[in-house]
């Protein structure tokens, strides 16, 4: 089967996903805080990770093309696919960018400007001051809509000369130079523009603290889900009788690269907790202290999940090998990289709640259902947009040069 | 010193044509002594039967006294043998521990690894290793027959009838 075939029953059953989605989050908006600060939290938690496993997904087919590497070409439509879903992510991100213009929600601290004024020293806030030159709604705004439409736009560049190249009239690989022209150009793009956006979308939320390593730890995050979700994804194409040339050898590969990126964030995540137990700042372990005093499930639960599980099982050459334990490490490991999100955000949204005179509801200390419910919304839009992308071409690239190189790739 | 082997080999030019000659070895049950090629052949290890290697079960096994040798050792230096009080922290800084513990980790995985791979194959300062064939480290391709397992005519033929580009014997 060369084409994907988006059946009726995968769209009803990913639309009745949504539906719940949409469900869950309507039920938590009517029983918010006046902000809803709940529904605004979920809102950006599950928006920003899978913006971010797009852009994942974007970047390591930009940097596979730039490496001149081959292994990968035969399933190269999933991860189009899922980069393509930034226009979503586009979407969803902004809403959130004029929420803080409009004031729809209060989620990041920094937005209230009142705090800017010298003149007011009861409420003056000296810290943000400083850093109103970045973290205000413009920057946001403008971060958000020029650099995800940047991603957005070389994402459909790619994915137009990978068409092209199916023809089969690329007899001098122009389409494939072109493309390898727009990957090198993604990386830095992608590398620089990343880290500016998760400053703000994400650390913002503790809008006194900083850390110059969390874009690559929230990066690293990203990057393990994605591989996650493309390990399922091509599980489950298999197993309906698509992909017959992604064989154990590319599975494997997949695997090798969710073990060391599962200890790549787990060097990133000791770095960053030693490097500010070590300096004892303040100011600094504020961050920790947060999350050690309210949060020790989630906190330790975080590493045990997201490393000592994947490390331990995914040693063996094997059990790379095999579905069972590759796919449950993978779902696994999927959840728990959502949960470290969880954890990057909610705290420092609640403690801004707190102090605007909201947070009284559920949905901080842990999630419950109804992040649960929303994650699974935004699970099916992804997964619904990226078939859609994956049915309109073929599932297999015909003439991609490094083609012959992927069928026969060999571990 | 050592036993002498006759042995019959035969070099080809691709690892293709070594791959379709072991295969057609393997069915026709002919004795194979060894394989030497410049590179490491995808697919030859299970076409010759050998099972996987066990040196990274060992590597586990070091690696884990390599942790347990700098945790324990540093508990026991920094609780009970020379407390000192370092930056303000506890005794029992385990955070401060996790680098060191890595790196000896890595360290008695890695030298274990080395030395248990040098004893099993016998390799070590002094050792004479009898190269079949200079080329086999270059751009040939050999497979070798000892006499005293694989009659050494029925070892030239097979090598003639796969394609082998050279055949010789040798003493070794």
């Amino acid at each position: 089967m060369t084409n994907f075939e988006f059946s009726g029953r995968q769209r009803t059953l990913l639309l009745s996903g949504i539906v719940l989605g949409l469900v869950c989050m309507g039920w938590t908006w009517m029983n918010d805080d006046p902000l809803h600060s709940r529904f605004w939290s979920n809102f950006l938690h599950n928006s920003v990770f899978f913006t971010g496993i797009a852009l994942m997904a974007g970047f390591f087919l930009s940097a596979s093309i730039t490496a001149w590497a081959g292994w990968y070409v035969t399933f190269k439509r999933v991860w189009e696919s899922f980069g393509l879903f930034l226009i979503v992510g586009l979407g969803l991100m902004t809403v959130i960018a004029l929420g803080n213009v409009f004031h729809w929600h209060h989620l990041y601290h920094w937005t209230d400007t009142s705090i800017l004024d010298a003149s007011v020293p009861e409420k003056f806030d000296s810290i943000l001051a400083g850093k109103a030159g970045f973290l205000n709604y413009k920057w946001y705004l403008g971060g958000t809509v020029i650099f995800v439409g940047l991603w957005y736009f070389i994402m459909t560049r790619l994915r137009a000369l990978s068409i092209k190249e199916d023809e089969g009239n690329d007899k001098d690989f122009s389409s494939h130079r072109k493309m390898r022209v727009w990957a090198a150009a993604f990386l830095p793009i992608a590398g620089f523009t990343s880290a500016a956006m998760v400053w703000q979308w994400i650390m913002s939320v503790d809008s006194h603290w900083y850390s110059t390593l969390f874009a690559w730890y929230t990066g690293a995050s990203w990057f393990v889900s994605m591989i996650a979700l493309t390990i399922m994804t091509i599980m489950y194409l298999k197993g309906r009788g698509y992909f017959q040339n992604v064989t154990n050898e590319h599975i494997h590969d997949l695997g090798k690269l969710l073990f060391a990126f599962s200890i790549f964030w787990t060097y990133l995540w000791f770095s960053q907790y030693m490097l500010i137990w070590y300096a004892n700042v303040g100011e600094e372990t504020i961050y920790f202290k947060e999350r050690w005093d309210n949060y020790p499930v989630l906190f330790l639960g975080n590493l045990a999940v997201n490393f000592v599980l994947p490390f331990l099982v995914l040693m063996r050459n094997d059990t790379k090998r095999k579905w069972g334990s590759l796919g449950f490490v993978a779902a696994v490991v999927f959840v728990g990289h959502w949960l470290d999100f969880f954890l990057m955000l909610k705290p420092g949204i609640l403690h801004t709640a707190h102090e605007a005179g909201g947070g009284h509801v559920g949905g901080f200390a842990a999630p419950g259902f109804l992040e649960f419910g929303t994650m699974i919304g935004f699970l099916c839009l992804f997964l619904f947009f990226a078939y859609t992308m994956m049915s309109r071409t073929r599932l297999e690239p015909s003439h991609d040069p490094y083609l012959e190189e992927s069928l026969h790739h060999h571990v | 010193m050592a036993d002498y082997k006759d042995i019959v080999y035969g070099l080809y030019d691709d690892e293709e044509d070594l791959l379709k000659a072991v295969k057609i070895a393997g069915d026709k049950h002919i004795d194979i002594m060894d394989v030497y090629t410049p590179f490491p052949v995808h697919g030859l290890d299970p076409l010759l039967g050998l099972s996987e290697s066990r040196l990274h079960i060992a590597g586990f096994i070091y690696g884990m006294l390599g942790t347990l040798t700098a945790f324990l050792g540093m508990t026991w230096i920094f609780t009970k043998d020379w407390p000192i009080i370092f930056g303000g922290k506890p005794h029992w800084a385990v955070p401060s521990f996790i680098p060191i513990t890595f790196e000896l980790t890595v360290l008695f995985a890695s030298i274990g690894m080395v030395v248990t791979f040098y004893l099993v194959n016998g390799l070590g300062p002094g050792v004479v290793n009898p190269t079949i064939d200079l080329r086999i480290t270059d751009d040939k391709f050999c497979i070798a027959f000892d006499t005293a397992e694989t009659d050494k005519s029925s070892a030239e033929s097979f090598l003639r009838s796969t394609g082998a580009s050279e055949i010789h014997a040798k003493t070794i």
